[in-house]
């Protein structure tokens, strides 16, 4: 691909814009409270879009035209069943207790509920996962701009940090709140010219249909059982799996996603912001994964000279066969539909999606290592000014942390398949934790500590156990999944289910806590003031509705 | 607090004039597979969508006022 001058000023025009943002917010910042929770001051359109936007990663655009691609309209679980019932969920059940307790991350809100031991896992496992997550996700960028436009892979990854680095530095948690705007925008509107280009070109949805086999076509219709679709993908895997534990998981407990929320300016604010940013994801996939699917029916239309409009790319597997090459797919197409000009918009939506992704994590972990490890463990009682000079200097740190897991991650790419792979399910036993510390007012420290253990441990002892697709099995083989993606479920299913279990039974033996301490953490113990001074359309439960409904609609018409 | 929708705006605006002009100076701009001229349709949707943000921007300043 070849980028033309245009191209070039579209890219210089968005840093340019980016660092300004930085600039203007600099003077906003002067307690730490600004600077690593926005002062708990962002309008509600903008928290709701950085909510959707700090999970709307490139690797997500990527991996989701892929999906699209291998599975067809099936990845829309991945929005319609495992993220909106999640979301709504937060909105209306958790974000009272979350924004009430007026804890300034998630595991502060864990030592409130619970104790000090607990808080101190979540914040380390967390800490640790956001520097390789934002590693990664440098690393993708290096790849691809070397990949497709034939960047240096140091050059690439070294001046968008340094770009990255600037703004977070100026403008702590706003600077990046504003820019995962900026960049949710950026990405609709680089990318759904390209939907409605491609999806044109064969024939509309019908067309489409027309080429594909049915169970690429149909989301449910072919769930029954894991070999009919192209997933693996049991009915049951899917939904409790999926649907229930991942999703919930990483929408209700990941500090990264929590954090958006946390930053809007009133309680009624906080709750809408899920519910507000469910209404523009449930029609994500529309523009991230159709493309992907169109492509594979591209693949097989007759172009001039007897080749076909489109070819999947392909990549020398294992043994030096030939395979499809997915993650190409996205990038492949934009050099087929888009000529100079918006090739730029859509160049510059992937690489604003890179950063931001990077910036969320950094955001995330300067909060939780300077409220939860430093100001706890390290040195506590200091003057504000103390702590926000801390914030800054781990938004150094942590953006050179992740440059460092960058170069790991293109050193050692099988260390980093595994850990992306684990940071698919350690949330999973944690969303147990959270159900029971804000609905049970009986569950306890001890219950919650050795739970999230016991959690952690059974989901490592399934992947160990278990095989899919030549992945996991690493102490012994007890069960063969049809699919890595039926396997990860299924690790979550039982991490959930043991953490739960485990956290009831030692926390019916464990000392039960004052109630008078628990209130405002646990439900029943809280007085919920919501919906003050809201007109009826912004009343949670009215948004929740209007979005269920909407969500069974999409999921019935493509069913 | 710096109003999100003046820069954003702002920043629509340009890149839907610099797609806009792109297309009439160069209108042969074509990529393989797509027939229309992509860059003046995306263009004009960017130009309205980021006046768009800079009206509402300045009737929020305005009531604030």
């Amino acid at each position: 691909m070849k980028l033309a001058p245009v191209d070039y000023v579209i890219l210089a025009t968005y840093f340019a814009m980016v660092l300004g943002i930085g600039w203007m917010l600099r003077k906003k910042v002067s307690t730490s409270g600004d600077f690593l929770l926005s002062g708990r001051a962002v309008p509600v359109w903008i928290t709701s879009l950085a909510f959707i936007a700090a999970n709307l990663g490139a690797q997500e655009l990527i991996g989701m035209a892929a999906s699209g691609a291998k599975y067809g309209i099936m990845t829309a679980h991945f929005y319609w069943v495992g993220a909106i019932p999640a979301m709504v969920f937060m909105g209306l059940f958790m974000m009272p207790f979350y924004y009430g307790s007026k804890a300034r991350s998630v595991p502060e809100y864990l030592k409130m509920r619970f104790d000090e031991k607990t808080r101190g896992f979540n914040a380390f496992t967390f800490a640790v996962m956001t520097i390789f997550s934002s590693g990664i996700s440098m690393y993708a960028l290096g790849l691809l701009l070397h990949l497709v436009l034939g960047w240096n892979f140091s050059t690439s990854v070294l001046a968008t940090a340094a770009i990255v680095l600037a703004y977070t530095y100026l403008g702590g948690l706003t600077s990046a709140i504003y820019n995962e705007v900026l960049q949710f925008f950026l990405i609709v509107a680089g990318f759904a010219p390209l939907a409605i280009l491609s999806c044109a070109k064969a024939g509309g949805w019908q067309g489409i249909v027309s080429r594909l086999p049915s169970n690429m076509t149909h989301s449910w219709a072919h769930m029954g059982s894991a070999s009919q679709n192209p997933m693996g993908v049991e009915l049951f895997g899917m939904v409790a799996g999926l649907g229930f534990v991942l999703s919930f998981g990483y929408w209700c407990t990941n500090f990264l996603v929590v954090q958006r929320a946390m930053a809007a300016d009133s309680m009624s604010a906080a709750r809408r912001t899920p519910l507000v940013g469910a209404i523009p994801k449930m029609f994500l996939p529309f523009i991230v994964i159709l493309p992907g699917i169109a492509a594979v029916a591209l693949a097989q239309m007759a172009g001039t000279g007897g080749a076909h409009l489109y070819e999947l790319p392909m990549k020398l597997g294992a043994g030096g066969v030939p395979v499809k090459d997915y993650d190409q797919v996205l990038t492949t197409l934009m050099a087929k539909f888009y000529p100079a000009g918006i090739l730029g918009v859509g160049l510059t939506g992937l690489m604003a999606s890179f950063m931001s992704g990077m910036a969320g994590n950094v955001t995330a972990f300067n909060t939780v290592f300077t409220y939860d490890i430093y100001q706890s463990y390290i040195r506590k009682g200091a003057p504000d000014r103390h702590y926000l000079t801390v914030g800054r200097m781990t938004t150094i740190v942590g953006v050179a942390l992740s440059i460092g897991a960058a170069y790991v991650a293109q050193h050692y790419n099988n260390i980093m398949d595994l850990l992306q792979f684990v940071f698919g399910f350690v949330n999973a036993p944690l969303f147990a934790t959270f159900l029971l510390g804000m609905f049970w007012k009986r569950a306890t420290a001890n219950g919650a500590f050795f739970g999230l253990l016991t959690g952690t441990v059974a989901a490592a002892l399934t992947w160990g156990l278990t095989i899919a697709e030549g992945k996991g099995g690493v102490f012994g083989q007890i069960h063969t999944f049809p699919s890595v993606m039926a396997q990860n479920f299924w690790i979550a299913i039982v991490a959930f289910t043991s953490c739960f279990l485990v956290t009831v039974v030692v926390s019916m033996v464990t000392q039960r806590r004052k109630e008078s301490e628990l209130e405002g953490l646990v439900y029943g113990l809280t007085k919920i003031r919501h919906d003050e001074g809201a007109k009826w359309y912004q009343r949670p439960v009215v948004l929740a509705v209007f979005v269920l409904v909407v969500a069974v609609i999409l999921n019935v018409w493509f069913a | 607090m710096l109003d999100l929708r003046v820069p954003s705006g702002f920043f629509f605006t340009l890149l839907g004039v610099i797609l806009i002009g792109w297309s009439y100076w160069r209108p042969d701009a074509h990529a393989p597979l797509t027939d229309v001229n992509v860059n003046l349709y995306s263009g004009i949707a960017m130009l309205i969508f980021g006046l768009f943000l800079l009206v509402m921007a300045r009737r929020a300043a305005g009531r604030s006022r």
